[in-house]
C-alpha cells in the first residue's frame, strides 16, 4: 500500500508517494536524493541517521516515512546558509571534530540541536546530549572541543 | 627548523564538504536505473550444500535476477591468497558465508526473495577453537590449500588446518635459557573485535554499453581492487574503471573486494547498475573482525632480572579464509613484536594462523600488535612480582638500546623509549603514594615500525597556476590528503590553496594504498620528491621564457625571478610555456620502499583506575599517551590519530568482543557489540616527545596505529594493581571483575 506524504525538508516542501514500510531516512536519500545523511547501525544505536523533526533530533532509520507527514524536518544539507557554513560545522573543521565524516551529518545535526536547546553547555551536558552518536575515529575529545568552540562563533544562517 | 605549512594544525581539505552532506561515501553512489543486491548466507558453520532451489524466489515481484555458485565461473578471490569462493561452491564453511544472490528494483523486494530460497545443507563436522582445529582429528576446512593461488609455500606447515607458520628468531632460543635462572610461563587470549567503522562496506558497478566496468567500493586500495577484481571476473585491467569515494573509515577492515564481484555479475546478468551495501549485521557477522588470538610465553631472566630469552606461540585464529590477510606470508605481523620494547638476545616466536570455522578474520588498525602487547606487558608486571622486582625498574632495566635488533625489523638507531616511558611516568601520578583502596595503576609500552611499500602520484602545474596532486590513496579520513598538500606547498613554496590534492586510480599500475603506517612516510616521500622535480622543471621553463640560462634564475614569491634583470613570470605564466609549449608541466613519480628505515616509534602509556567492588565496574580517572615523535606535520590530524587510537584500546581493554558460540556471532548488532560512547573516554593526558629526527619529509614519524596499541594492557595491570586480580583475556567487563572478585574473597575466607 502506498501512501502520499507532504513533508518540509529544510525549508522546502515535498510530496513523495510512498509504501507503508518506507523509512524516512530512504525516502530522503533515495527519494528525495539527500545522501547526506547516512545510515550505519540501523536500530538506532549510531546516531549518523540523525535528522531533527520539529527542532528534535530523532533516528531516520527507525522512524517510517509516514511519521514524517506533515513536520518539518532538517538534515544535514540543511544547516548551512548560501555559502556560510553553521557555526556547529566550521567549529568540526576548525577543531578536527571528525575524521572520516560518517558519523558527522549525525554528530553536527545532533550538536545543532543542543545548543538550539542550550547555548552554553558543559562538558557533562554536552557528553550526557550527544550519547546516542558514535564515532569510531576521533575518540570524541575533539567533537566536545569542536562543540564548545562553536559556542563562542555567531549563530550562522536563519 | 621553521616551516610555513609544515607543523600547522589545519583543518581538513574535505572539512567543507564533510560537514555539510556533500561529501560522496559508495552508498551513496545513486545512478539512473540502479537496482540492489543483497545474499543468502549460510545458516550453519560446516555444511555441504546439497541443493539449492531459486525457482520461487526468480517468480517474486520486481527480482530481476537470482545467481548461485553454478552461475559464475569458477574461480577464488582474496587479499593474497585466493581461497574464498564468491558465492560458496559445493561447501560452507562458516555462519554467515554467502550462498546465493538477488537483484531486485528495491532492497526490501530481495530481502523478502531470499526468504524463499531452499538450500538443502547436509552437516559437517566442525571446528571452532583454533587450538582444536591443529589436532590431528579435527575436520580439515581446505584440504586443497596447497594449490591455491598465491599460497605461501615458504610458510606451509603440517599442522592441520595451519595455513601460514611464521618463525621469527635472533640469537639461539636454547642457548638463551641455558642463561636464565628463572622461566616463566603464561598464556594469554583476546577475542575477536571488529573494527566497528560506522559505514558498512558497499559496492556499486555498472557496466558501460562499450563493456567498460566502472566499480564503486569502500576500499582503501583501489589499485590494488582494481588488480584483484580483473582476477575474479576474468576481464582485463585495462577494462576496469575504479572510482574512489570517501571511505566511511577503514581502521585495517576496509580492503577487500567484498561484495564487488557480486554486483558486476548481477550488472552483466541485468544490464543495470547494481549496488549492495552490507547491513550491520551483516558485517558483524561476516566482516573481517580482528583475529581471536591465544599467546603463550615463555621467559627466560637472570639472577639480576634481565631478560635472556623469550620463546613465543601466537595462534591466530583465522576463520574459514585466509582471504582477508593482505601480507605475503598470510599471517599477521604483529607476532612480531612479542618480545615488547626489550632487548633480548635470545627469540623464537612462532605465529601459526588457523583455519576454523568462524567468520574470517582480517586486518584491524596495528594487526597483531594490541594482542601480544596485551601479554607482554601483563607477563612483564607478573615476572617483576615474583622476582620481588619493582615493574617500572624491572622494565627501565630491560629496554631496548641503540644497536639492538627486533624481530623482523631493523637494528634499531635513535632509540628513545626510555625518554618515551620517563615522560609518561612523569605525567602520571605513579610516583605519588596510592591514594585510596580499590585503585590502581597500570602502565605499558609498545613499538611499531615505520611501513613500507609502493606510493605513487603525479603532479601537474595547471594553467592556472595551481599545482594539481593527484594521489590513488583514497581519503579514509586520516587527514593523508590534507598531509600531502602540505608536503607540496611546503616544498614549492606556495599557499595551501594553490595546491588541489585530487584522486585517480586509473593512471597507476600499482600502488599500496593505505595502511601499516605508510602514508605519510612512503605517500609523502613520493610527493615531496615529485614536487622538487617539478620545481626544477618550473626553473627551467621559466628560465627559458626569460630568455636566460637555468642557473639565473630563482623562485620567489611564487614566480620563476631572474636575478640579474627585473623579469619574471608567474606559475600560469610558466605553465602556458611549459612542456612542448602549450601542454602543463608534469611529473608522474613512483617510489617503492621495501625496507624500512632503521628507526621504530615508542609509545608509553599509564592509565589510572578505580574498580568498584560491589558490582566490578572500572572506571578510568587518568591515561597519560606519551609519544616519541619526529617533526609534526599536522598536529590537529596526528593527535586525533593519538585520540581515536586510545579510545579503540579502551574498547579492547574494558569493552569490546564480538562473542562466539559455535561459530555463531551473537553480538549482532551496534546495541549488542559496544563501542565506547563520549560518555566512556577517560580524562586523557598527551605527552609528545618531540625531535626532529623522523625518516619521513621533514623528520616525520608514523602516528596512526601508536596509541592503540599498549592500552589493554596497562588496564589488565592497573586492575591488578587495584584489586590484586590478574586477567589474562580481554575485554576486562565488569561482569568479569565481579565473579573474580568474588572468588577472590571466597578464597581467602
Amino acid at each position: 500500500m502506498t501512501h502520499t506524504i507532504r513533508l518540509n525538508v529544510n525549508g522546502k516542501e515535498h510530496t513523495v508517494e510512498v509504501p507503508s514500510r518506507r523509512l524516512l531516512i530512504d525516502c530522503l536519500r533515495y527519494d528525495l536524493g539527500l545522501t547526506g545523511t547516512k545510515e550505519g547501525c540501523s536500530v538506532g544505536v549510531c546516531g549518523a541517521c540523525t535528522v531533527l523533526m520539529d527542532g528534535k533530533p530523532i533516528s531516520s532509520c527507525l522512524a517510517l516515512a509516514l511519521f514524517a507527514d506533515g513536520k518539518e524536518i532538517v538534515t544535514v544539507e540543511g544547516l548551512a546558509r548560501e555559502d556560510r557554513l553553521d557555526r556547529v560545522q566550521q567549529a568540526f573543521i576548525d577543531y578536527g571534530g571528525f575524521q572520516c565524516g560518517i558519523c558527522t551529518p549525525g554528530m553536527v545535526v545532533t550538536a545543532k540541536a543542543l545548543l538550539d536547546e542550550n547555548p552554553d553547555p558543559t562538558v557533562d551536558e554536552i557528553k550526557e546530549w550527544m550519547m546516542g552518536n558514535l564515532c569510531r575515529c576521533t575518540g570524541y575529545y575533539k567533537i566536545i572541543e569542536s562543540i564548545q568552540g562553536a559556542t563562542a562563533l555567531e549563530p550562522g544562517g536563519e | 627548523m621553521s616551516y610555513g605549512k609544515i607543523g600547522q594544525p589545519l583543518g581538513r581539505i574535505e572539512g567543507p564538504a564533510k560537514v555539510t552532506g556533500e561529501a560522496k561515501y559508495t552508498a551513496d553512489v545513486l545512478l539512473p536505473g540502479m537496482i540492489w543486491g543483497k545474499v543468502l548466507r549460510s545458516p550453519l558453520p560446516h555444511a555441504k550444500i546439497v541443493s539449492i532451489d531459486t525457482q520461487e524466489a526468480e517468480q517474486m515481484p520486481g527480482i530481476l535476477a537470482v545467481l548461485t555458485a553454478k552461475d559464475l565461473p569458477d574461480l577464488l578471490t582474496g587479499r593474497l591468497v585466493y581461497d574464498m569462493p564468491v558465492l560458496a561452491i559445493d561447501r560452507v564453511r562458516f555462519i554467515g558465508e554467502k550462498v546465493a544472490v538477488v537483484a531486485a528494483e528495491d532492497p526490501d523486494m530481495a530481502e523478502d526473495a531470499l526468504a524463499s530460497i531452499d538450500v538443502e545443507y547436509e552437516e559437517m563436522p566442525a571446528v571452532f577453537d583454533a587450538h582444536e582445529a591443529m589436532k590431528s582429528e579435527a575436520p580439515l576446512l581446505h584440504p586443497d590449500y596447497r594449490s591455491y593461488a598465491h599460497a605461501p609455500q615458504k610458510f606451509f606447515s603440517d599442522i592441520p588446518n595451519v595455513h601460514s607458520h611464521v618463525t621469527w628468531k635472533l640469537g639461539d632460543i636454547d642457548k638463551g635459557f641455558a642463561l636464565a635462572k628463572r622461566v616463566f610461563e603464561h598464556t594469554f587470549n583476546t577475542p575477536a573485535v571488529h573494527q566497528g567503522y560506522i559505514e558498512p562496506h558497499a559496492s556499486v558497478v555498472a557496466i558501460d554499453p562499450d563493456g567498460r566496468v566502472n566499480v564503486w567500493i569502500s576500499n582503501k586500495m583501489p589499485v590494488r581492487a582494481r588488480e584483484l577484481l580483473a582476477d575474479v571476473i576474468e576481464i582485463p585491467e585495462e577494462r576496469i574503471v575504479v572510482h574512489l569515494a570517501q571511505i566511511g573509515a577503514d581502521f585495517g577492515g576496509k580492503g577487500s573486494l567484498m561484495d564487488a564481484p557480486l554486483c558486476y555479475h548481477l550488472a552483466k546478468r541485468t544490464g543495470r547498475p547494481v549496488k549492495m551495501v552490507m547491513t550491520y549485521t551483516e558485517e558483524l557477522m561476516a566482516g573481517n573482525p580482528r583475529h581471536p588470538t591465544s599467546i603463550f610465553l615463555r621467559t627466560g631472566v637472570t639472577e639480576e632480572g634481565q631478560i635472556v630469552a623469550r620463546q613465543a606461540k601466537v595462534v591466530f585464529n583465522s576463520g574459514a579464509y585466509a582471504a582477508f590477510k593482505p601480507v605475503p606470508f598470510v599471517n599477521i605481523p604483529g607476532a612480531k613484536d612479542a618480545a615488547g620494547v626489550y632487548g633480548t638476545p635470545h627469540i623464537r616466536i612462532d605465529a601459526y594462523s588457523v583455519y576454523a570455522n568462524c567468520v574470517p578474520s582480517g586486518h584491524f588498525r596495528a594487526p597483531g600488535d594490541l594482542q601480544v602487547n596485551f601479554a607482554v606487558e601483563s607477563s612483564m608486571d607478573m615476572i617483576a612480582e615474583d622476582l620481588g622486582l619493582d615493574r617500572l625498574e624491572f622494565r627501565k632495566q630491560n629496554l631496548l638500546k641503540d644497536g639492538d635488533w627486533v624481530p623482523g625489523g631493523p637494528q634499531l638507531e635513535e632509540v628513545r623509549v626510555a625518554e618515551t616511558l620517563a615522560a609518561a611516568v612523569k605525567a602520571s601520578s605513579w610516583n605519588q603514594p596510592k591514594s585510596q583502596p580499590n585503585r590502581g595503576l597500570g602502565l605499558a609500552v609498545s613499538h611499531r615500525l615505520i611501513g613500507t611499500g609502493e606510493a605513487n602520484t603525479q603532479l601537474t602545474l595547471e594553467e592556472d597556476g595551481t599545482i594539481q596532486v593527484l594521489t590513488p590513496v583514497p581519503e579514509v579520513g586520516t587527514g593523508a590528503h590534507t598531509i600531502l598538500q602540505q608536503i607540496v606547498a611546503e616544498t614549492l613554496f606556495l599557499s595551501l590553496d594553490q595546491v588541489r590534492v585530487e584522486t585517480a586510480s586509473e593512471i597507476f599500475k600499482t600502488d599500496s594504498g593505505s595502511g601499516a603506517s605508510r602514508v605519510t612516510y612512503v605517500g609523502g616521500q613520493v610527493v615531496q620528491q615529485a614536487a622538487g622535480e617539478l620545481m626544477k622543471l618550473i626553473l627551467a621553463a621559466g628560465a627559458k621564457g626569460l630568455g636566460c640560462a637555468e642557473n639565473e634564475v630563482v623562485f620567489e614569491g611564487g614566480r620563476v625571478v631572474h636575478s640579474e634583470s627585473d623579469g619574471s613570470l608567474s606559475l600560469a605564466e610558466v605553465a602556458k610555456m611549459g612542456g612542448d609549449g602549450k601542454s602543463a608541466l608534469r611529473v608522474k613519480k613512483s617510489l617503492n620502499l621495501s625496507e624500512g628505515p632503521p628507526m621504530t616509534t615508542f609509545t608509553a602509556q599509564v592509565v589510572e583506575l578505580e574498580v568498584d567492588p560491589e558490582t566490578g565496574q572500572i572506571r578510568l580517572l587518568d591515561v597519560v599517551t606519551a609519544h616519541d615523535v619526529g617533526t609534526i606535520i599536522n598536529p590537529l590530524g596526528h593527535q586525533g590519530q593519538i585520540e581515536g587510537g586510545l579510545l579503540q584500546g579502551v574498547g579492547f581493554g574494558l569493552i569490546e568482543e564480538l562473542r562466539m558460540e559455535d561459530g555463531q556471532v551473537s553480538t549482532l548488532n551496534l546495541g549488542d557489540y559496544k563501542l565506547p560512547n563520549i560518555r566512556d573516554i577517560p580524562p586523557l593526558t598527551t605527552v609528545l616527545v618531540e625531535e626532529e629526527l623522523g625518516p619521513a619529509p621533514f623528520h616525520g614519524k608514523a602516528i596512526g596505529e601508536s596509541s592503540i596499541t599498549p592500552t589493554g594492557a596497562a588496564i589488565a595491570n592497573a586492575v591488578y594493581d587495584a584489586v590484586g586480580v590478574r586477567f589474562h583475556d580481554l575485554p576486562i567487563t565488569a561482569e568479569k571483575v565481579y565473579w573474580a572478585l568474588q572468588q577472590h574473597s571466597g578464597g581467602e575466607g
